[in-house]
């Protein structure tokens, strides 16, 4: 069975139909990668099997279970996160009370409004080792607005790690970083337990190549092509696409 | 914990200090700064740490204060009328909380004032009841266990005593995981959502817990006072209480506690020199807003910290040194 399966969904705003039947599946571990133009509807796709926006038509199911209309945040308890084009962070608390924040959504404690959060050993040594694996120890006093932009991105996927999901919805890990971050970026992606399938949303192409195993290329809305790394290279329609008549309708 | 115990010891000693300060009119003015201090952290509670901003809080305050004021008719126990009293103001806050929450900013400021005008408008018009304008006097009497407690001097250790044990246990639910996850709500609800959280639990719990609290400080404003009228539920009130807590420092608890004893303070004093005393305390408060962003809790902190730490630029620089004092200190 497939952990991510979506059928055929269909979304618009008002008249513009922005994805037209997108199917999708994806394996337990693996690597998928969503390329496409701008404006191919790739983070809408995203905010559609998360349920941050409703869809029109279709269904979505995780591990064979329908969640088209399952809240956002009962998928993360059936496994499943998602990072955001756009950091989307905790900007005014630390980085160790960011991750304070994502370690807690799956605590039986959550809900009490009595015994310290800081205190306990658990939420400690789990915080100590995400800061330690990702060597931003010497960062955990920091504010987030005052981490650079690279950082930023990388708190942004260690949030949503924390909930160890069986799935994890990567929109632009790279977007917006230099060179530099971008190969940093790229190798993290990579080092990331195959115990998790990744959904990756790209555009820098050799990032892509990089850790893709199914690329999944998006045109206007509609899923043109679905195949190995070695597929996607050699096609000729999504060269057309990249590099001409990208306006142009295709067969 | 160390440091809620070091509040603790703090506070216990204002309270025993300000009789020996001040006079016996100012003892019994503390006595109702106390009260006004409690419900001002209600408040603060859902401003700072919830980002829901009430101008109907008084609702809470007033069903308080009528609940003690009706059921001292008939029962005795003070724990149990307070008990009582609470219980219901908590269960409104849950119910129309329920309902509010769905709104937020300018909408919420809405409809928590078209909810407190309502109560306002059921405790004037329900005349057999409530005795409608005219309010009505507390029959009951605050007995904790040793004896009628009648004078100012018991009064007021009574509720500087109670005001020391809510702010510990204030402090306890913000430093708590449902409370931190509040103020993450506040912070960034899409996120909040995004890792897994029901935000709407919280925003419900914290408005509950606000509006409990609220109800707790006009019951035992009802003891002290002994008396109420409607006022205590009018939008003025609420206002009011929103001015003590913007004044005070919205996003800590301590603030709205000073702005209640600053507001109340002041409207007391200057009303002794002129009737045009808000007026004046209007000017003041104008000023306060303007040139205290953060209230009067961020001058105090900036004292502080110009007190104990003569090269404050220190602190910036080194962030590596931070954790270690951190690890002292809790």
């Amino acid at each position: 069975m497939s952990l991510l399966k979506v059928d055929k969904i269909n979304k618009s705003f008002g008249t513009l139909q922005v994805l037209h039947d997108v199917s999708l599946e994806v394996q337990p571990g693996e690597r998928h990668v969503i390329i496409g133009p701008n404006g191919a509807g790739k983070t809408t796709l995203f905010n559609s099997i998360t349920n941050h926006l409703p869809i029109t038509s279709g269904t979505v199911y995780f591990e064979g279970k329908d969640i088209t209309n399952l809240p956002a945040h009962r998928l993360v308890h059936l496994g499943m996160a998602r990072t955001f084009q756009k950091n989307n962070l905790f900007g005014d608390l630390t980085v160790e009370e960011n991750i304070h924040l994502a370690l807690t959504a799956k605590k039986k404690y959550r809900h009490d409004i009595w015994f310290s959060l800081t205190s306990r050993s658990d939420i400690k040594k789990e915080t100590n080792q995400i800061l330690e694996e990702w060597k931003i120890t010497h960062r955990r006093d920091v504010k987030i607005n005052n981490l650079s932009y690279g950082e930023q991105r990388l708190l942004e996927v260690l949030l949503a790690m924390a909930s160890k999901p069986k799935l994890l919805l990567l929109d632009e890990p790279t977007s917006g970083m230099s060179p530099a971050e971008t190969t940093q970026t790229s190798e993290m992606i990579q080092r990331l337990p195959r115990s998790m399938a990744l959904v990756v949303i790209e555009h820098d192409m050799d990032v892509v190549f990089a850790i893709a195993d199914r690329i999944t290329v998006l045109h206007h809305g509609e899923p043109i092509l679905t195949g190995t790394p070695e597929e996607v290279r050699n096609s000729e329609m999504v060269k057309e696409i990249y590099f001409g008549g990208g306006a142009k309708k295709h067969a | 914990m160390k440091k809620n115990i070091l509040y603790a010891v703090l506070l216990l000693l204002v309270v025993f200090a300000v009789p020996q300060i001040l006079s016996d009119f100012g003892t019994n003015l503390t006595t109702e700064i106390f009260i006004m201090a409690m419900f001002a952290m209600s408040l603060g509670l859902i401003m700072g740490y919830a980002g829901l901003d009430s101008l109907g809080h008084a609702a809470f305050f007033g069903i308080g204060a009528y609940s003690v004021a009706l059921i001292g008719k008939f029962v005795t126990n003070t724990y149990l009328i307070i008990i009582i009293a609470v219980a219901i103001a908590g269960l409104i806050a849950f119910i129309t909380g329920a309902v509010f929450i769905r709104t937020s900013k300018f909408y919420f400021l809405m409809i928590t004032l078209a909810f407190s005008q309502l109560i306002f408008t059921l405790l004037w018009q329900m005349k057999d009841l409530t005795g409608g304008a005219d309010g009505m006097s507390v029959s009951a009497i605050m007995n904790l266990g040793f004896g009628d407690i009648f004078d100012p001097q018991t009064m007021y250790y009574v509720m500087g005593i109670i005001f020391v044990a809510v702010f510990i246990l204030l402090r306890l639910f913000v430093e708590s995981p449902a409370g931190k996850i509040t103020k993450g709500v506040m912070e960034n609800e899409g996120r909040m959502a995004a890792l897994g959280y029901d935000v709407r639990v919280y925003k419900l719990l914290a408005f509950t817990l606000s509006g409990a609290l609220a109800g707790f400080a006009g019951s035992l404003y009802s003891f002290y006072n002994v008396f109420v009228s409607p006022e205590l539920s009018a939008w003025l009130f609420s206002g009011q209480v929103m001015i003590m807590v913007i004044v005070g420092g919205v996003g800590t608890l301590l603030g709205p506690a000073i702005g209640a004893g600053v507001f109340i303070f002041l409207q007391n004093f200057i009303s002794t020199y002129t009737e045009r005393w808000p007026l004046i305390l209007g000017a003041i408060l104008i000023f306060l807003v303007l040139i205290g962003k953060g209230g009067i809790i961020q001058w105090l902190k900036l004292g502080v910290t110009m007190i104990f730490k003569s090269r404050p630029k220190n602190n910036k620089v080194s962030s590596t040194i931070q954790p270690e004092k951190e690890e002292i200190i809790s």
